[in-house]
């Protein structure tokens, strides 16, 4: 198909009925707006599900944070005099152990949560499950070498797929922490007989020490994307058959009957012009005019047929 | 219609969806120790690479997000194990005895470790008067934490009846034999598999029972679902696994040796047991071992 042809196709060359070419400019426009707005939106929303997990996970790290705080200040002074004495060390007054405890009771809170994982990595850990990995050492070396970045997020791959994640510094900020992170020696001894003396300790205050990731599967933030975009594109299609029907009803009504009828009343007088009459010349708009111009013919032709009879009389 | 029938098959046979072998959480929590007690800690036993190695071989076994939680202390296994917060774990024999007994109810699948003939022992300094677990009435005494086979539950078990001056615990046996040499105890229990000690010591007792080896073990949630690739997969790969776990590619764990372990672990763990740095009286009803 040629350029000017797809435009005759487009704005109607008068090779198809009214309503048909109509139909097929509403749904040529439509269709391609729908793709553009779909394409736009894409983006759009890819960039807002991906705002919605940084802030879900900004505020997951903070509230965690809040946990931390609440151990240190409230929990530990109460539980550390147990971990001095003979029993076995309650890690319930660590602050690192009940924010990953308390995450593990807010993911089972709604079914969203559960895809979001939450660690706290650290490069010398004093639980060995804490170890970072090959990835989150490369985090943590990013922050101790710019300590005042904020947050790092990206996305990362493993074999399980692809992972957003957000991430921040862990850095010792009190001495407090020292006492169970600084020397064996200084450490309760039930710390020393539950997690060894050979690693967790030496750490500085003021270091970063690990960083509190969270991840999310990347496939969360696309359903979320596909989610709205398919909502909205549903909508606009719905908006799209109303507005396609309606303006093809006021074509019908406003258009396409009177003009038929027009039509056939010009049929008739063209035999009989006297008793034909166009009706529709009282409206307002353009039928009206053409309604008029037809009535001014018709009256043009019975003063010529009149004049025709009158001359064959003898 | 035929449309829906063909995504909806494609879905049933995409890999990874039908045959995740996770726990209850969603993800795979495994523990690991090192497979002799009391030898090394785990930190120790295991480099950081083949930590990594294990972690994704298993991660591509299971198809699940794996949580791995290397441990250096028995007890605090034994806590994780009675709580049942792994969905697979890889034990000494001690923990191995005491995760299949009723309360955790773990299942052995593959043995781990190399054969060391281990036996229990009681070790007193070669000068001491003490020549026989009577004479250590009102003794202190250096034990291994709760869960240890060689350092705790068969000590104890011999000991019964005795009351103990002060019972203390060490992390490992060389930590127990410093404490021998600067006579902080009198006794301390010992592992025969280990090389001899460098301090002029004396054996006060020797446990009859030839020790089986340490196992990896599945929760009851992963026994009752589908886990026989799992495993198949993790024998293929066997090399990937860290050396110094041992881990034998199909070999079942042998049952009869733990049976008899497996009641004494139980008895001594109904006991009320002893705190460190505290005196003990060894007391509780006691199965035939
Ligand atoms: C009562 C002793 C104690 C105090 C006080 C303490 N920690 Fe810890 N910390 C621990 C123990 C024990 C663990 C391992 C917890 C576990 O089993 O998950 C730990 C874990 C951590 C971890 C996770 C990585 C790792 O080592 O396993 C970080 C990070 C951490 N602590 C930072 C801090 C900071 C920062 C402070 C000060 C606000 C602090 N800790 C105070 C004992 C302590």
């Amino acid at each position: 198909m040629k350029v000017p042809q797809i435009l005759g196709l487009l704005s109607g060359d008068g090779s198809r009925p009214l309503r048909q070419q109509l139909a097929i400019t509403l749904a040529v426009v439509f269709t391609a707006s729908i793709l553009v707005a779909v394409l736009l939106l894409d983006q759009l929303f890819a960039w807002q599900a991906r705002g919605l997990i940084d802030q879900r996970s900004g505020f997951f790290m903070d509230s965690m944070l809040a946990v931390r705080e609440y151990t240190s200040k409230d929990v530990n002074p109460i539980v550390a005099p147990l971990n001095e004495g003979p029993g076995v060390f309650r890690p319930e007054a660590v602050p690192s152990y009940s924010a990953t405890s308390v995450f593990e009771y807010l993911k089972q809170a709604k079914p969203d949560y559960k895809q979001y994982s939450y660690r706290e990595a650290a490069l010398n850990p004093t639980n060995l499950k804490d170890k970072a990995d090959t990835f989150e050492t490369s985090i943590i070396q990013s922050f101790r070498e710019a300590p005042s970045t904020g947050s790092l997020t990206g996305e990362k791959v493993t074999p399980l797929g692809r992972f957003h994640y957000v991430a921040r510094p862990i850095k010792i900020s009190k001495d407090s922490c020292l006492v169970c992170h600084s020397t064996p020696e200084r450490a309760p001894r039930s710390q020393l007989l539950a997690y060894g003396d050979s690693n967790g300790y030496g750490w500085q205050l003021n270091e970063v020490v690990g960083a509190q990731i969270v991840t999310v599967p990347q496939d969360a933030v696309l359903k979320a994307k596909r989610q709205s975009l398919l909502t909205t594109a549903l909508l606009l299609a719905l908006v799209f058959v109303v507005v396609g029907l309606a303006a093809n009803s006021v074509l019908n009504r406003l258009i396409l009957r009177p003009m038929r009828q027009i039509s056939q009343k010009a049929e008739e007088a063209s035999v009989t012009p006297a008793s034909v009459s166009f009706d529709e010349k009282s409206r307002a708009d353009e039928i009206g005019l053409l309604a008029r111009s037809f009535e001014r013919m018709k009256q043009s032709l019975a003063i010529s047929m009149q004049m025709l009879k009158d001359r064959q009389k003898p | 219609m035929i449309l829906l029938a063909l995504v909806l098959g494609a879905c049933g046979f995409s890999p990874g969806s039908s045959s995740a072998l996770c726990g209850p959480t969603g993800v795979l929590r495994v523990g690991l120790l090192a497979p002799s007690e009391g030898s090394t800690s785990t930190a120790q036993s295991f480099s950081d690479a083949e930590l990594q190695a294990l972690k994704s071989l298993l991660l591509q076994a299971s198809r699940c997000d794996v949580v791995l939680e290397p441990l250096n202390s028995v007890d605090r296994a034994r806590t994780s194990l009675s709580e049942r917060r792994w969905d697979l774990a890889f034990l000494p024999p001690g923990l191995t005895a005491y995760a299949m007994g009723s309360s955790a109810g773990y299942t052995s699948v593959r043995s781990l470790g190399s054969s060391r003939r281990s036996r229990s022992a009681i070790l007193v300094r070669e000068s001491s008067h003490y020549h026989s677990l009577q004479d250590l009435q009102q003794a202190r005494i250096g034990l291994l934490p709760r869960g240890s086979l060689t350092g705790f539950y068969l000590p104890l078990y011999n000991l019964h009846g005795l009351n103990l001056a002060r019972v203390s615990y060490a992390l490992n046996h060389a930590a127990l034999l410093a404490m021998l040499d600067h006579a902080e105890v009198e006794a301390i229990a010992w592992d025969e598999a280990l090389p001899p000690p460098s301090l002029a010591v004396r054996r006060l007792h020797v446990d009859a029972h030839v020790l089986p080896l340490g196992a990896m073990v599945l929760s009851g949630s992963l026994t009752s679902s589908d886990y026989i690739a799992f495993l198949r997969a993790l024998d293929a790969n066997a090399a990937q696994m860290p050396t110094g776990l041992g881990y034998a590619a199909g070999v079942l764990p042998e049952q009869q040796a733990i049976q008899p372990l497996k009641a004494i672990v139980e008895s001594v763990e109904a006991w009320q047991l002893p705190l460190d740095g505290q005196p003990y009286r060894v007391y509780g009803a006691k199965a035939a071992g």
